[in-house]
């Protein structure tokens, strides 16, 4: 096991310059998106404000002293504070948020791993016959779906016409749990809140299964191509051999063995879950990062911006580092 | 095959109770008073009225708070707020404030006149967004006894109470506001209602305030939800997960909502306009008879009914319509539209088809909205019409159309877009007419009637007069046309059937106390 231990201690050095090349990154996007103080500021600021604003943000020091001093405070936890309203530090503003965003996240990724692998599976052990093309072109459609569109044909049919779910928002009014997680489901579980469960489920269920659906497609492709490769092995035709039922065969010993590609798959999508989420919350009101960043570029929000995507973006890498040392553990074939 | 088909029928089996036991318990079990929900596209800014400088903050403010003065719903007419009664010196320079007694804030702290002043204090020396609401007109406040408070103005200023309904003249807790600072606390407010759960653009819950003095609200508790987008508001009203849609419904929605029936639209002309500016100091159009063919030939109709679908209304004064001494003045000057006098002016001036009246007309591209390129290309087309004029379209990005353009005069003709500060004719026509402040809106006009009519109309206290006045100002603006109105923006809100009691007015606030349920 010591390779392993060397395996995770350099993977782990080796995001140290992925972090420092991203957060140059974030920082130049944001010099080039436009002059900061005027956005803030729009029309006819007085100077001595413009002044005020440049000097909050560090704008008046040379550019590269800016970046040393972005890294720095960034190093400590600063991401800086607000520039709208309160003037609220930026990492309350991210904690405030970001538990919303996980608990959609949560439930998405499980909804499109089931309806992925699920259908993925029928799709392989019906090999070209119309449950196959069926699955097959689910696979295709909802990759190119646009989360809107799913979502508000959604919020039509099982909120307006049907009239069983609610289109938007997290909890009924004044229904929010007592917050230990900040998860509504999980704090009603624990507080043991009936009303509350009810209304969070409810609630989670049209946005999830909005992200869900759209990120299933892959997995749906994925599962049905490795799981047709595995029972093609030798393996399956012993275990098939000995006698064992074609259920065991595909989902004790084919399914196990197809995974660890879309296992890969998981922590490749996770960005596109995030920007996902981003698009669906905004579709259904839903109080997290998405709606968030959404509203505080609109509000010109500099800071805010700007700690929101190194957030994300260190959301990313380290969902990628665990991803590839899970991988590495799993098949200890792996070493790079 | 038939084992595992039996197996997915078994989980089925298993799962359609879960999901109809899941389904049955409606949410109704916590509510035993239903609030009103209200859905809203705005959002509140900062909770703080030395700072909050846009409507929707404004209309929350006038609802868990409450001025000295407060407008008459429905109306623009005052009525006596947080204050029972005022005097105003016979120099018009100091304004008295007899307040109602025994009122307490909703942190316990008596509101008083030492609270009132604390409250103004505070506005001026934090010198935020609106504080010229309050530091352009008074000079100081001064406590004349625990329930009397003074204003000295620096002018006489006959909007003054007009200024007093303004969220900045809204007082506050000490104990709650820090005095040199912004803060957005839930309490140490005196109003109708009071905050019972505040998540910023997740919800705001109100809760009737048991001390107010007057009627308690309509409905003890109202919910407020904030919507990131129109499209699910309008959803949301559907399928009754609120009980208004307020602002914004998209035009598109309003319409389907009309067609469909189902719920109740309410209209009524807003405070917001839209107008042209001529830059009256330097050629072209230093030339009068040519604002007024550019006026005269605009087609205001076609912009209302084409661009915006009917949901503007054309107008004809500055002064908009539905407040005191407007007149449609325009209209009596040129008719609704009057090409053939555009064309005898355009010829006085000396152009004719060889040599027509080239100018170059201004608009910024998203700041008003989307449609502002198609109302520039209708206004085009509008002038165009008459043979002697051609348009170029100029476009640029709000930042630089604001901050560099309009008061650097690089436009000879553009579109503009007024929301007013308060409720007074005054704040749709002395900065643009005025040759003190015309300059600041690239309007640069200067004719010393119009400065003496505007500086009349500012300092007079009887309405009656004032009224007069106006319509003077706006009759005098028609014939020299530097400002063009084109059209007024209608306030909109959709409502469940069942709801009463939405009262909407040039205020344009909307006030949530009076909203009931059938």
């Amino acid at each position: 096991m010591a390779s392993l231990k060397v395996y995770i201690v350099r993977r782990v050095l080796l995001a140290i310059p992925m972090i420092f090349i991203l957060l140059s990154i974030v920082f130049l996007i944001m010099r080039v998106a436009g002059d900061p103080v005027s956005a803030i500021l729009g029309g006819h600021a007085p100077q001595e404000q413009i002044e005020q604003i440049k000097q909050q943000l560090g704008l008046n020091k040379p550019i590269i002293f800016q970046f040393f001093g972005y890294i720095g405070q960034l190093l400590r936890g600063n991401l800086g504070r607000s520039l709208i309203w309160g003037q609220r530090p930026v990492v309350n503003e991210i904690w405030d948020h970001f538990p919303a965003t996980l608990e959609l996240s949560i439930s998405s990724f499980l909804i499109s791993i089931i309806i992925g692998i699920f259908t993925g599976t029928v799709a392989a052990t019906h090999r070209n016959r119309f449950l196959d093309h069926t699955f097959r072109l689910y696979g295709i459609i909802t990759y190119g779906l646009f989360i809107p569109w799913i979502g508000i044909m959604l919020q039509l049919l099982f909120g307006v016409y049907l009239g069983l779910l609610p289109i938007g928002g997290r909890i009924g009014t004044l229904m929010e749990p007592k917050s230990i997680t900040g998860l509504y489901v999980l704090d009603s579980l624990l507080t043991l809140n009936f009303d509350s469960l009810v209304s969070a489920i409810k609630h989670l269920i049209l946005p999830s299964v909005t992200l869900g659906v759209y990120l299933s497609g892959i997995y749906t492709r994925l599962t049905r191509t490795h799981l047709m490769e595995t029972l093609e092995k030798d393996f399956i035709k012993a275990a098939r051999a000995r006698g064992l039922s074609e259920r065991a065969v595909i989902y004790k010993h084919g399914l196990k063995n197809a995974f660890i590609p879309i296992l890969t798959m998981m922590g490749l999508q996770f960005a596109l879950l995030l920007v996902g989420a981003v698009l669906t919350e905004i579709t259904f009101s839903w109080p997290g990062m998405g709606t968030l960043l959404f509203e505080r570029i609109t509000y010109r929000d500099f800071t805010t911006v700007q700690g929101i995507i190194v957030f994300f973006a260190l959301i990313v890498v380290t969902v990628n580092l665990l991803v590839d040392i899970i991988y590495a553990y799993i098949d200890p074939r792996i070493r790079y | 095959m038939k084992a595992r088909r039996m197996g997915i029928f078994k989980v089925i089996l298993v799962i359609l109770p879960l999901v109809a036991l899941y389904l049955t318990p409606a949410t109704a079990s916590a509510s035993t008073t239903k609030p009103i929900v209200l859905g809203t596209t705005d959002k509140i800014t900062v909770l703080d009225p030395a700072k909050t400088y846009d409507f929707y903050t404004w209309e929350v403010f006038h609802n868990i708070g409450e001025g000295l003065l407060k407008y008459k719903p429905g109306t623009t007419e005052l009525m006596p707020g947080i204050a029972k009664s005022y005097r105003v010196s016979s120099d018009g320079l100091e304004y008295t404030f007899k307040l109602r007694e025994g009122l307490k804030f909703t942190d316990g702290q008596p509101l008083n006149a030492a609270a009132v002043k604390w409250s103004i204090d505070r506005v001026m020396r934090l010198k935020l967004d609106p504080s010229w609401l309050v530091s352009a007109f008074v000079k100081k406040v001064e406590v004349v006894d625990n329930y009397t408070v003074k204003f000295v103005l620096k002018k006489p200023v006959s909007f003054f109470p007009s200024l007093v309904t303004t969220t900045p003249y809204i007082p506050i807790s000490s104990r709650s506001y820090p005095a040199d600072k912004v803060a957005e606390p839930t309490v140490g407010h005196y109003g109708p209602y009071k905050i019972k759960k505040w998540v910023r653009d997740v919800e705001l819950v109100l809760e009737a305030n048991p001390d107010y003095y007057g009627p308690q609200p309509k409905s003890k508790l109202f919910v407020v939800k904030f919507y990131k987008n129109a499209a699910t508001m309008r959803l949301a009203l559907e399928t009754g997960e609120i009980d208004v849609a307020w602002k914004s419904l998209r035009p598109i929605d309003i319409k389907s909502l009309k067609s469909k029936g189902k719920q109740k639209i309410l209209e009524v002309p807003g405070p917001y306009i839209r107008y042209i500016i001529c830059r009256c100091n330097k050629p072209p159009f230093d030339d009068v008879r040519l604002r007024e063919a550019v006026a005269a030939a605009i087609d205001r109709d076609r912009i209302c009914r084409e661009a915006y679908k009917g949901t503007v209304k054309p107008l004809y004064s500055m002064v908009p319509m539905g407040m005191w001494s407007h007149i449609d003045a325009f209209k009596q000057e040129y008719g609704e539209r009057n090409l053939e006098l555009a064309k005898k002016l355009l010829t006085e001036a000396g152009y004719s088809k060889e040599k027509p009246f080239e100018i170059e007309l201004w608009y910024t591209p998203t700041h008003y909205g989307d449609l502002e390129a198609d109302v520039a290309a209708i206004i085009k087309e509008s002038l165009e019409e008459t043979g002697l004029i051609k348009v170029t379209l100029k476009s640029a990005e709000w930042a630089t159309y604001a901050a560099k353009f309009i008061a650097a005069g690089t436009m000879p003709i553009f579109l503009l877009g007024w929301y007013p500060d308060y409720i007074d004719p005054d704040d749709y026509t002395t900065v643009f007419l005025h040759s003190k402040w015309s300059p600041d809106m690239g309007v640069f006009y200067s004719n010393p009637t119009m400065d003496n009519l505007l500086d009349k109309a500012r300092t007079e206290i009887e309405i009656k007069n004032r009224t007069e006045l106006y319509k003077k100002v706006q009759k005098l603006m028609a014939k020299e046309a530097p400002v063009i109105p084109l059209f007024q923006g209608i306030l909109t809100a959709a409502t469940q059937p069942n709801i009463e009691g939405v009262i909407l007015d040039p205020v344009m606030l909307l006030r949530y106390y009076l909203i009931y349920r059938k």
